[in-house]
């Protein structure tokens, strides 16, 4: 492994004195000093950063997907192999793996949309100025704030079968009449860690469209009045397109973000009863941290990537990013 | 430059002995704890700092929380950076000696096997040369299971229950039942549905098989029609309601928790959990039965070993040194005082007259258990690495069955065969290993 990373670094080094020294002949040549092209500009800018993201991410990125493709696990030392994408037969053999898919597609949509949903509501809310608007700010934006072990923790109490505050709030309220198990149960656990990640996230589209909603000129609202434009036109006409950059940013940004986390799925259900909350990257965590088939967890981890890239790809071209804002 | 000099010697004749002092051996040893607790943590660094004043040979204390101690020795052991002395869990074993993680240390124990109780000689050690050809561990202290009951719910219910006559497996079921009452939000046992969850099962099914799991050609004998037939009432305590529903993802905190918070009336646990309840119950409130007898041959099948034992790691510079500390730590005197820190049993002969382990102590079901002659350790799951489906597959297994999702000889055949083919890969991979057998005092 060692050797592996000097290797890496020596080529990287490499490559930047071999540049170096290119540009040096040309100035020799050319008998001047070598003037930077303005289109060549902003790739020199970004390069001390792309070198630095080349040695954290770059080198991971690539021996994981040759892990992927190796039989690779931490109880055999010195027995790795290449083993012809064995571990990627075994991912799709796996009794279990389309119901993990299932989860993790309702967990992202449910989670997502939701937090966007309300995000956005509660935005529009506090758009206008209100007594006591900063104390009411404060509260509604504090889940962001707590770590996800902290909610996790208190949405596994709060939802405990037994001793839980929602069991007792709902039988006392008499919509239940006998205690829910909310962890023990298909479908409900995996609800609960959804619920537990709507609450996290929301305050984040909060912050960020309230943002995006005080950057839009009061007049385009006044001529909108002027012109007897009502609430829902004034919201699908103005505010969407004016903030469409910011919507399109966050919903990427929060879908992979969703979607990658585990965090919480491990402290409240630890992706029980029987897979029924498990996600993918909480089973590569468990794949990974339980199994120690580091091979089968990086199979598994390039999947991810290259999902989420084709996600980030397609959700750009479809809502024309490039194009959002133009006014 | 006279006064330079008076004071440059004056400077080193201070440094010099404190400097000498800490280099007196050169040798520094580091320990890691995979269970840390202030307790624990208090008694090993008083310890270490008694064995440094007689040998000179300081210790360095590490520790590792137990929910990731697997992962965290894993990754030391993968990049050859274990401590001198690490303390191990028997599960983790097949693994670290498959992967040369620990040393032999037969070579250092002959000689001194007297000393040693016959439950470390005759059952942990025994075990270890059986499995994988020498001795790995020498045992903090024994551990042994039992069953918690509450003592004041089984008054009411007006169950007698005796820890010197014991009982069987139809009893505790019958007990379990007798002591859920909905109405008082009670449930006759902790189960347990996650992490761990096979454990205790797979000892209840070999009561069936005479402790057996594998048939000598590496078939696995517990899924037989009547084990299978257990397999369904273990379950069904669980499905008629006799835990809470929520226990489908408990693991080893939610049992204990739940037994001495008041929701459950039983709990199949080690000795270690003594602890636990001498300080969150009263007195009158709890007790320990024996664990029950086979309903087929009347035997005792119980697990047997020591939770945290000390290895030596196969890095470690200091091989002699560590041994020397792990002989100081389980010298007499101070192995005592670490198993009534901890609610283990020592192991060493010298203290086996302590009367905290005595009849009217705490241990006394426990102590009683490993003097019976009916005591049988049934075998383990294999000699293979099966950490991954320890941490995955048996209880997901179990939780389908649970949850309606698959029937009882689906779920226990598809544990039972991932077994079969590892211990049959096992004997292959190895000519002339055995599968194991059952272990008693008396062999």
């Amino acid at each position: 492994m060692g050797w592996q990373i000097a290797l890496y670094i020596l080529l990287i080094v490499a490559l930047f004195v071999l540049g170096i020294r290119l540009l040096r002949r040309y100035e020799k040549k050319h008998n001047k000093r070598f003037q930077v092209s303005r289109k060549l500009e902003p790739y020199l800018f970004i390069m001390p950063v792309l070198i630095l993201l080349l040695l954290a991410f770059g080198y991971p990125l690539i021996n994981s997907v040759v892990m992927s493709l190796q039989n690779y696990k931490l109880t055999q030392p010195g027995n790795s192999y290449f083993n012809n994408f064995g571990n990627f037969k075994t991912l799709f053999a796996d009794r279990d793996i389309g119901l993990i898919i299932r989860n993790s597609l309702i967990y992202v949509v449910a989670s997502v949309g939701m937090q966007f949903l309300l995000g956005m509501t509660l935005a529009l809310a506090l758009r206008r100025k209100f007594k006591g608007r900063g104390v009411y700010q404060a509260i509604v934006f504090l889940p962001w704030a707590f770590s996800a072990f902290v909610v996790g923790l208190m949405f596994r109490w709060s939802f405990n079968g037994e001793y839980g505050v929602v069991n007792d709030l709902l039988m006392k309220l008499g919509i239940i009449t006998e205690k829910i198990a909310w962890l023990g149960t298909p479908g409900l656990s995996l609800l609960v860690v959804i619920l537990a990640m709507i609450w996290m996230g929301v305050p984040f589209f909060a912050i960020m469209y309230l943002a995006a909603l005080q950057s839009i000129p009061e007049d385009v609202y006044e001529a909108a009045d002027i012109d007897g434009c009502g609430a829902v036109r004034r919201y699908f006409a103005i505010t969407l397109p004016y903030i469409k950059p910011t919507v399109i940013m966050t919903l990427l940004l929060r879908t992979i973000w969703v979607f990658n986390s585990f965090d919480l799925i491990v402290v409240i259900t630890g992706g029980g009863p029987a897979n029924h909350s498990q996600t993918l990257p909480s089973y590569m965590y468990t794949r990974a941290f339980s199994g120690y088939d580091f091979g089968l967890a990086s199979a598994l981890g390039v999947i991810l990537m290259v999902a989420l890239g084709l996600y980030a790809v397609f959700f750009l071209k479809v809502t024309k990013y490039n194009k959002a804002g133009d006014f | 430059m006279k006064k330079r000099l008076v004071a440059a010697l004056l400077c080193l004749a201070l440094v010099l002995p404190i400097t000498l002092a800490g280099a007196a051996t050169g040798v520094e040893l580091r320990f890691i704890d995979v269970s840390p607790s202030p307790v624990r943590q208090e008694y090993f660094e008083k310890t270490f700092a008694k064995f440094q004043q007689e040998t000179g040979i300081a210790v360095a204390y590490e520790s590792v929380p137990w929910d990731d101690a697997a992962n965290k020795l894993t990754i030391l052991g993968a990049s050859n950076q274990l401590p001198d002395v690490i303390t191990t869990w028997a599960g983790w074993l097949g693994q670290f000696t498959a992967a040369n993680w620990v040393i032999p240390l037969k070579d250092y124990i002959a000689g001194t096997e007297a000393e040693y109780t016959d439950t470390v000689t005759k059952l942990v050690w025994k075990g270890e040369n059986e499995l994988y050809g020498d001795t790995y561990t020498v045992p903090d202290g024994m551990m042994v299971k039992g069953v918690f009951v509450r003592k004041d719910w089984a008054a009411e219910e007006g169950l007698e229950l005796d820890p010197a006559k014991g009982w069987t497996y139809t009893e505790y079921f019958d007990t379990v039942r007798k002591l859920t009452n909905p109405e008082k939000n009670r449930y006759g046992t902790s189960f347990r549905g996650a992490r761990g969850a096979f454990d205790p099962l797979f000892v209840y099914l070999q009561t069936f098989t005479g402790g057996r799991a594998y048939a000598d050609d590496g078939s696995a004998l517990f899924n037989s029609p009547e084990a299978t037939e257990a397999y369904k009432i273990w379950n069904g305590l669980y499905l008629d309601g006799n835990a809470p529903k929520d226990s489908i993802n408990w693991g080893f905190i939610e049992m204990v928790d739940n037994f001495t918070g008041g929701l459950t009336g039983t709990l199949i646990n080690d000795s270690e959990v003594t602890a636990t309840c001498i300080a969150n119950m009263e007195d009158d409130e709890w007790m320990v039965m024996p664990m029950p007898a086979s309903d087929v041959d009347g035997q005792i099948y119980n697990t047997i070993n020591s939770p945290y034992a000390y290895s030596i790691s196969a890095n470690s510079q200091n091989p002699d040194a560590a041994w020397e500390l792990i002989q100081f730590l389980t010298r007499p005197d101070n192995n005592i005082e670490y198993c009534k820190l901890t609610g283990l049993i020592p192991i060493k002969k010298d203290v086996g007259d302590d009367p905290f382990y005595g009849p009217d102590g705490y241990y006394a079901t426990f102590m009683q258990q490993l003097n019976d002659p009916k005591l049988v350790v049934p075998c383990a799951f294999g000699p293979f690495s099966y950490t991954d489906m320890h941490q995955g597959m048996m209880h997901e297994e179990m939780q389908k069955y649970l949850l309606g999702q698959q029937d009882a000889e689906a779920s226990l055949g598809y544990v039972a065969g991932e077994l079969e083919n590892r211990m049959k890969q096992y004997l292959a991979d190895n000519p002339g290993s055995a599968v194991e057998q059952p272990k008693s005092l008396s062999d």
